[in-house]
């Protein structure tokens, strides 16, 4: 669908530990890929500004969390958003999905206001997954997709009582949309498990799956490595990329430096709430402010430590990061 | 009562090899090469138990059942001992797959025969030596009994508890559907017996409750042995398959109820005020299983229901004094009931869990205070709305009985086949909905509601919803109820009633049909049949519902969902494995 991709899935980032993915880990198969992406179909084709913010403020009492944040994410793009912990980074992804409203500042989605109800965001074609991994556990992962698919369904409380053919028609529909979707994020063979009892890696991608159900322009991925080992990390980022060539615009919240300078178009900053620094990965790599702002310690030291993370492993640079922090 | 303190560590261990652990271990390990022979000798102990003398004397009000003084006899509670330890035997001896979880099951319902028919026979002859030797007579029926199921329990310990089997064989389908007809025919029978076990009690039948009591226990383990061997869930899977033609033979079969030994006006409208319980037990799931609110003043809607059909039935004492047909009436109650459902509701866009449940509560108190004091004049207050008519079609009046040929059925029958196929449409209604958008919302609300709403479940509207359909069929229940009893009074609609049919949902299984149906069942029985023990009736109420709690906490007819969900440990451990994933703790 969006074939202008610089960095498409097709130049396979080896994984950190080098190793071949297994089967279930590795990048959706291109046929998947296909038959969603016409389902879907949510992508123009252009790059214009899709999710904007502007001057976004969130006060908590006498606590400023959000000063000013302005941001534009541009459709088909990947933005990752980076900061220390407390910086703000997922008030401001509560204040794009309408859990908060902002106290100043506004959200437009194509230009036009965003609800202020986190239901209405989703209609609006805005999904998004937890940080803590939020999904319903005593569902199937089946019926986890399937109540993403709630707000596409057209199906009435008199269809869901008397069970029609209107509503076999749409059970059908939800339910193959579902399955590829499942098959999609690797998940195909674990259908009928209950999703508490899924391994963790996978609970996470069945919440991307969830999300993407809800045939988003937008989605918002809240650390969704968190957790995770180097292949699964690796795997996570291919999955971004299909993702992004379903035509689908991502911003991702994540500790993981490695991983956010290797999966985006643009990185943020957040500091202290407010937007320190925006631009290409490398351009943030190197600005010696990003350094200060999360280690506050001498600055030598921490470039080695950053471009040491950014190099090696990716579990070590992230986890080095958070601890110099307190510093 | 020694046998209960006997029976939880048997009943743990869930894993093959058995992994015992204090002062039982040395004893089980010791018997382990020996279970299949306990089994035996527990099964043949029972048996003869069952047939030495029971009480040493005749008690004071009459003597117990089964000439209990008696040595040999094959009826009551006899007869069900014999065939439980001869199914011990049999299985212990042939060694069918998962032989000790059956051979388990059945000692425990040898336990709770020997232990229910005992202790009361001691209670009532003042003593244990009623059912030891006293006055130069000997009778230890209850004490080896309770040692041959003890014995059985010991065995299957001791060789280790198995998982249950799955059992799936491909038959023809004819046979298949025989098999069901079979089954559900026999089902009749069971749910027939139990009704009428003890008769209907009083100056008549002085025992009934602990026949009663006995014949749930034996029951019970049968039930359990048959459930561990694999046959119950190879029966869900079957009807499951053919589930149309399963729901067909189940309305016929239930339909046939009269024709059994409960075919009398009494049981006829005991079975009738269970169908108007289960009902609205089924109503209830919606709101507390399937969305997870927590509603404490359900019964008012059933009053609704019921204070409306009153008023229009042309009951002399109604205010309105119109009389509409009865069908028109059932509709009128279910949207006036649906109707104060919406508006108890609505409080649940704002509180949520423990506030929920008091704006529920409060509102039920409401209800019935206004009642009281027959407020507008609906309600009739402390009077009641006494003398409503029957339900009528043309000359024939519901409440008459019928002659259909040669066979005479009992009065009452009517109502019984109208609140059948108005539980089967208050069923399939729930289950509709279960599997729709809209059931598939309730339960992602009850999991986590701001991932619903993040999911674009717009929550508020939903919720109501779902308070809006479960006053509903409890408004239809209720409009049933006026026309059945011919009486409405507001005693009828207490906090306890709510708590009751609360316990029903819960005991039953939360989410599920006939888990609401047979918590409805056991629940509105238990009490009418164990009128016996006056004063020590709630106490074995609640005791009863502390144990299944305790034993079985996803109810008797578990959800799949909550039975994961309460699952023990061990399992949810074992299925988490695959894949060496370090899990990190979310800040």
């Amino acid at each position: 669908m969006s074939e202008e991709q610089a960095t498409s899935p097709d130049d396979k980032v080896g994984t950190a530990t080098g190793e071949e993915l297994p089967p279930e880990l590795q990048a959706p198969p291109e046929e998947v890929v296909a038959v969603l992406a016409e389902d879907m179909h949510v992508a123009t084709g252009t790059r214009e500004p899709i999710l904007q913010s502007s001057g976004v403020s969130m006060v908590f009492g006498g606590l400023r969390a959000l000063n000013d944040v302005t941001f534009s994410l541009g459709e088909g793009e990947i933005i990752g958003l980076i900061g220390p912990n407390g910086a703000g980074k997922t008030t401001f992804f509560n204040c794009l999905t309408g859990l908060y409203s902002p106290t100043s500042g506004q959200v437009t989605l194509r230009g036009k206001a965003m609800p202020k109800d986190p239901a209405r965001v989703t209609q609006a074609g805005v999904a998004r997954t937890f940080q803590n991994i939020r999904l319903f556990p005593s569902m199937t992962a089946m019926e986890n997709v399937l109540v993403g698919r709630h707000v596409r369904m057209k199906q009435g409380p008199l269809s869901s009582l008397l069970h029609g053919p209107r509503f076999r028609k749409s059970e059908a529909e939800a339910h193959d949309r579902a399955e590829k979707l499942l098959a999609f994020v690797g998940l195909g063979r674990f259908s009928d498990e209950l999703a508490r009892n899924l391994p963790y890696g996978d609970q996470r991608r069945l919440e991307i799956a969830r999300a993407l159900a809800t045939d988003p322009s937008v989605l918002l991925l809240d650390e969704p490595t968190a957790g995770m080992n180097a292949q699964e990390t690796e795997a996570t980022r291919q999955l971004i990329f299909a993702i992004r060539d379903l035509g689908v615009s991502v911003v991702v919240i994540e500790h993981d430096t490695k991983f956010i300078f290797t999966l985006c178009d643009r990185v943020l900053v957040l500091v202290q709430g407010e937007l320190l620094v925006e631009g290409s990965p490398d351009e943030v790599r190197g600005d010696p402010r990003v350094v200060e702002a999360y280690l506050g310690a001498p600055p030598e030291e921490i470039e080695a430590q950053i471009h040491a993370g950014a190099t090696t492993g990716s579990g070590t640079g992230g986890s080095g990061l958070q601890e110099g922090s307190t510093g | 009562m020694t046998a209960v303190t006997e029976a939880p560590p048997a009943s743990t261990p869930e894993t093959a090899p058995p992994r015992h652990t204090g002062r039982l271990a040395g004893l089980l390990g010791a018997l382990a090469p020996r279970a299949r022979l306990l089994g035996i000798v527990g099964g043949v102990v029972a048996i003869l138990g069952s047939q030495l003398p029971w009480a040493t004397f005749v008690l004071n009000q009459g003597a117990y059942p089964e000439l209990a003084t008696l040595p040999f006899g094959f009826t009551g509670f006899r007869l069900h001992l014999v065939i439980l330890g001869l199914a011990t035997i049999v299985v212990a001896a042939v060694r069918v797959p998962a032989a000790n979880r059956i051979v388990r099951n059945l000692g425990i319902g040898i336990v709770a025969v020997a232990v229910i028919n005992g202790l009361y026979i001691t209670v009532e002859g003042g003593g244990l030596g009623a059912i030891t030797a006293a006055d130069g007579a000997v009778a230890f029926g209850s004490v080896v009994a309770l040692i041959g199921g003890v014995l059985a329990i010991l065995g299957s310990a001791a060789g280790g508890v198995e998982p249950r089997p799955e059992l799936d064989w491909n038959l023809p389908l004819w046979v298949e559907w025989l098999l069901l007809v079979v089954i559900f025919v026999l089902m009749l029978l069971v749910v027939a017996a139990a009704l009428t076990s003890g008769g209907q009690g009083g100056v008549v039948n002085p025992y009934s409750g602990a026949v009663f009591l006995s014949f749930l226990g034996a029951a019970g383990g049968a039930f359990a042995g048959l459930n561990a061997s694999g046959l119950l869930g190879y029966v869900a899977t079957l009807s499951e398959r053919h589930r149309v033609f399963s729901v067909i033979v189940l309305l016929i079969v239930a339909l046939g109820l009269p024709l059994t030994s409960a075919g009398t006006e009494y049981w006829m409208t005991v079975a009738s005020n269970i169908g108007v319980y289960a009902a609205t037990a089924i109503g209830l799931n919606i709101v507390v299983g399937l969305a997870g609110l927590l509603d404490l003043g359900y019964v008012a809607f059933l009053g609704i229901g019921a204070f409306v059909a009153a008023n229009l039935s042309g009951a002399t004492a109604s205010a309105v004094g119109i009389h509409l047909p009865f069908v028109l009436v059932m509709v009128i109650s279910a949207v006036v009931a649906g109707i104060f459902g919406a508006i108890v509701g609505s409080p649940t866009l704002r509180v949520r869990g423990d506030y929920l449940a008091i704006v529920t509560l409060a509102f039920g108190e409401i209800f019935v205070r206004s009642a009281q004091n027959n407020i507008g004049g609906l309600t009739g207050g402390a009077n009641a709305i006494p003398n409503i008519p029957a339900v009528a079609v043309g000359d024939f009046r519901f409440n008459e009985s019928i002659t259909i040929g040669s066979v005479q059925l009992p009065s009452g029958v009517m109502y019984y086949v109208l609140i059948v196929l108005l539980v089967a449409g208050v069923m399939l209604v729930f289950g509709n909905l279960k599997n729709s958008r809209l059931g598939r919302a309730w339960i992602a609300i009850r999991e986590d509601e701001d991932a619903a709403s993040a999911m674009g479940i717009r929550t508020g509207p939903i919720k109501i919803l779902a308070f809006l359909l479960g006053a509903t069929l409890a408004g239809l229940a209720g409009a049933f109820f006026a026309h059945k009893t011919g009486v409405v009074a507001y005693d009828s609609f207490r906090f306890l009633e709510s708590v009751t049919l609360l316990s029903a949902v819960i005991l039953g299984g939360m989410g599920t049909i006939p888990g609401a149906v047979l918590g409805a069942s056991i629940l509105f029985v238990l009490p009418e049949k164990l009128r016996e023990f006056s004063d020590y009736r709630l106490l074995i109420f609640g005791l009863a519902l502390v144990l299944i709690m305790r034993f079985r906490p996803q109810g008797i007819v578990a959800d799949k969902h909550r039975r994961a969900e309460l699952a023990e440990e061990p399992e949810d451990a074992a299925k988490e494995a695959p894949g060496p994933l370090p899990t990190r703790v979310e800040p």
